[in-house]
């Protein structure tokens, strides 16, 4: 163990030897992380484009119906779980059902950005023209204007008109009926009245041009926050494309140790296989982690969220610097030259990093690109990193990233093992 | 004497890209002695450097075993490896690092720390005359220096046994002379063991005790280097140089048989040297012959006669080069 970690720090120590290694792993990184940040902020996305929100409807009736759909139309950017969910599993429900328990304990914990409750009787109390409460449960801040509220409120509000406009006609059709002396309205007949009025009235209110339109970017665009979110995208997508540069780099260097006859010096020492192979991969590990950290620490300097599970961050940070050093160890015995190995490095980092959404958000793309992404270990990685910095998720939230990355490193790690080139 | 070596049947098998296969080692028995310069000699592609690389555990021999120190190479390498230092044919040092920082390492890798580390550090910076550049990145060094800190890296866990691997490839003069006495006082006052592996016949004369002649993956003669030349007998070699674009088979076989003491003609065309075949070497003629000085009168009259000029003649002793003549057709540095 003495060997292997005297190995990895001598070679950390000639990796920093080399100037141009600096750039690569500091400079160029450093600068992009922040530029690509601010300029994401000033175009307003980053941030995300769907906004994941739990509804749970107790009242299952026609008029509670009718709220939900006002609601999706009040604001196209959110996405009603379970009822909207996607072939993605954009709610990230998992096969479970969504009970009321969990869905707080998601709103509380900002993996969603609310959760409505529908209580049942809603639509008797509308009728009735009595009061009732719509639970309505998110991490953001009361003050500020969240999209949710306002989209919902808005929705509310035109339920509201709509049933006082019901509950005036009713009194109407009663003092009229008694006042004209006809006789009393048969209670189906009245009912039947009521309800037309009432979502006449909705539809006239809805007609009307809202007066204002929610939209996410409206949200994430007002001065700071906007380039906050630049940051929440760059910061992980640069630190993902460089650990892929840096470690991916390692074919390189593979090769160079092979030429320059340290690597064969290094089985003439009283050391086995194993030992070397485990000391090359530890190098490769710790110059990823090492690179994830440097763009993050700028990351967090710049502003940047790193959410609220630490470990689970490093988790992912690990996993993805993992997978991409099997990746190397995979590759590097097909390599023939030192100038081959570098430019499938170029190609391999400049072609997973855009498919993986390093650069921009995969949310958009179109669904083909997506779908394409998926082959990509960075849109595994970038997707776990939105759970944790913009949905404040946990651990059990990325599990199955972690879990894919980890599966994608075991069998690239055989093939690597199987065929280093000891010789 | 004790052996220190032994290799028994040591074959390598080299697959190439194409699917072929190369036989780089074919069958290797050697025995090399405790506190002997023990040198490998033979031209390039011969199999020096596969052999060495098989028994110091770098390449897996295709068949066959060595023991160093009686611990199998293959078996238990790790005891094998701790009896040995290794100087590579290639300069096997970090460009980046110091050449103190190299030698730190590689002495680490052996166990060695603190105080113990830094003192054999000294001594061998010392030894190989260093100490004064040992803070200077190696890729500042010239060929000669980095040599030498190539050499002292394979001294650090004080072996018993070092292999050298052409130490002397590309360098100038003064420092080939300096590995040459640094490999004598090796052996002369630190009782060491050396398998040297030289494609110079004069390198292997110096040092070696005993010398294994190798071509084309074989050993094809070892032996005390008196030994060797008796093999050859007592014959003389002479070099005649040539204008003549061609020498005929028919007088070969002529001089041959005519002439008394001569065994044995060869005939070497002219070769192009030079980046564009500008330039190019003479042919040479190689007779063997039993007191060839007492020849010589009757070979000039004979190629005279024939109307082949003679350029230049030189009467060998036996040597090393002469073993590998006779037994090859060829000279060492084909
Ligand atoms: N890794 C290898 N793959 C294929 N062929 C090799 C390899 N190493 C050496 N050879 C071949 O084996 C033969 C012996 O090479 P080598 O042991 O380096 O000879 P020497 O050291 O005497 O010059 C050469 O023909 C060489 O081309
Ligand atoms: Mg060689």
């Amino acid at each position: 163990m003495r060997s292997i970690l005297t190995i990895i720090l001598n070679d950390l120590n000639i990796f920093f030897a080399q100037r141009g290694n600096l750039v690569g792993l500091l400079v160029i990184p450093v600068l992009l992380t922040l530029v690509v940040g601010w300029s994401i902020g000033q175009i307003g996305g980053g941030g995300p484009t769907r906004l994941r929100v739990d509804l749970i409807d107790h009242d299952q009736t026609e008029l509670s119906a009718k709220l939900i759909e006002e609601l999706r139309a009040a604001n196209d950017a959110l996405v009603l779980c379970p009822l909207d969910n996607d072939a993605d599993d954009f709610c990230r429900l998992g096969e479970e059902h969504l009970q009321l328990e969990r869905a707080v304990e998601r709103a509380r914990s900002g993996s969603t950005s609310a959760l409505i409750v529908i209580p049942a009787g809603y639509a008797a109390a509308l009728e009735g023209f009595e009061r009732i409460n719509i639970d309505y449960y998110s991490l953001s801040d009361p003050l500020q204007p969240s999209p949710v509220l306002q989209s919902l409120n808005a929705v509310l509000q035109r339920a509201g008109s709509a049933s006082i406009t019901t509950g005036v006609a009713g009194a109407l059709l009663d003092n009229v009926t008694a006042a004209i002396d006809l006789p009393p309205l048969d209670k189906e007949t009245r009912d039947g009245f009521l309800r037309s009025i009432y979502l006449r009235s909705q539809e006239m209110l809805t007609e009307q041009p809202a007066p204002v339109r929610f939209r996410v970017a409206d949200a994430a665009s007002d001065g700071e926050d906007g380039s906050l979110n630049g940051f929440n995208q760059s910061g992980p997508g640069m630190g993902s494309l460089y650990v892929m540069f840096t470690v991916l780099g390692g074919m390189a260097v593979l090769l160079r140790e092979r030429r320059q006859w340290t690597l064969q010096r290094l089985m003439a020492l009283p050391l086995s296989r194993a030992q070397i192979l485990a000391a090359k991969i530890g190098v490769y590990f710790t110059l990823g982690m090492i690179q994830y950290f440097i763009v993050f620490a700028v990351g967090a300097a710049a502003g940047m969220d790193f959410g609220s599970d630490p470990p689970a961050l490093l988790a992912v940070m690990a996993a993805f610097v993992l997978c991409i050093t099997a990746l190397t160890f995979a590759l590097a015995p097909w390599m023939k030259s030192e100038g081959q190995a570098r430019g499938l490095v170029l190609l391999l980092s400049l072609s997973l990093a855009p498919l993986g959404g390093a650069w921009w958000p995969l949310e958009i793309v179109p669904e083909f690109m997506r779908t394409l992404g998926r082959l990509s270990p960075v849109a595994w990685a970038m997707n776990a990193f939105q759970d944790l910095i913009w949905y404040n998720g946990g651990f059990g939230d990325v599990l199955p990233e972690i879990g894919v990355l980890l599966a994608a490193s075991a069998v690239l790690f055989i093939f690597g093992i199987r065929s280093f080139k000891y010789e | 004497m004790q052996t220190m070596v032994e290799t028994r049947n040591l074959r390598k098998t080299y697959s190439r890209a194409d699917g072929s296969t190369i036989e780089a080692v074919k069958g290797v028995d050697l025995e090399i002695r405790q506190g002997e310069i023990f040198s490998l000699l033979g031209p390039n592609g011969a199999g020096k450097t596969t052999t060495i690389s098989m028994i110091s555990g770098l390449v897996t021999p295709t068949e066959g075993d060595a023991t160093i120190g009686g611990f199998s190479i293959t078996t238990q390498s790790m005891e094998a490896k701790r009896l040995m230092g290794f100087v590579p044919q290639e300069i096997a040092l970090y460009p980046e690092l110091s050449a103190r920082q190299n030698l730190a390492f590689f002495g680490r890798m052996y166990g060695l720390g603190g105080k113990t580390l830094s003192r054999r550090v000294d001594e061998l910076l010392d030894f190989v005359d260093l100490a004064d550049r040992q803070k200077d990145r190696i890729d500042t060094f010239s060929g000669g220096m980095k040599r030498r800190v190539n050499l002292a890296a394979g001294l650090l866990n004080s072996p018993p046994l070092i292999y050298m691997d052409e130490p002397t490839v590309g360098i100038d003069p003064q420092s080939r002379r300096r590995i040459l006495d640094t490999v004598k006082t090796l052996r002369d006052e630190q009782g060491m063991t050396v398998l040297y592996t030289t494609h110079l016949m004069e390198e292997a004369e110096e040092l070696s005790d005993r010398v294994g002649i190798m071509d084309h993956g074989e050993i094809i003669a070892m032996g005390t280097q008196d030994e060797l030349t008796q093999q050859v007998g007592e014959e003389d070699r002479l070099e005649i140089t040539t204008g003549a674009q061609n020498v005929g088979e028919a007088l070969i076989e002529r001089m041959q048989q005519e002439i008394a003491g001569v065994t044995r003609v060869l005939y070497n065309p002219p070769e192009q040297i030079g980046d564009n075949g500008s330039e190019s070497t003479p042919a040479r003629l190689t007779v063997f012959a039993k007191r060839g000085r007492t020849a010589l009168p009757q070979i000039i009259q004979t190629l005279d006669a024939a109307g082949i000029d003679i350029q230049s003649v030189e009467v060998l002793e036996p040597d090393l080069e002469a073993v590998f003549l006779a037994l090859t057709g060829r000279a060492l540095r084909d």
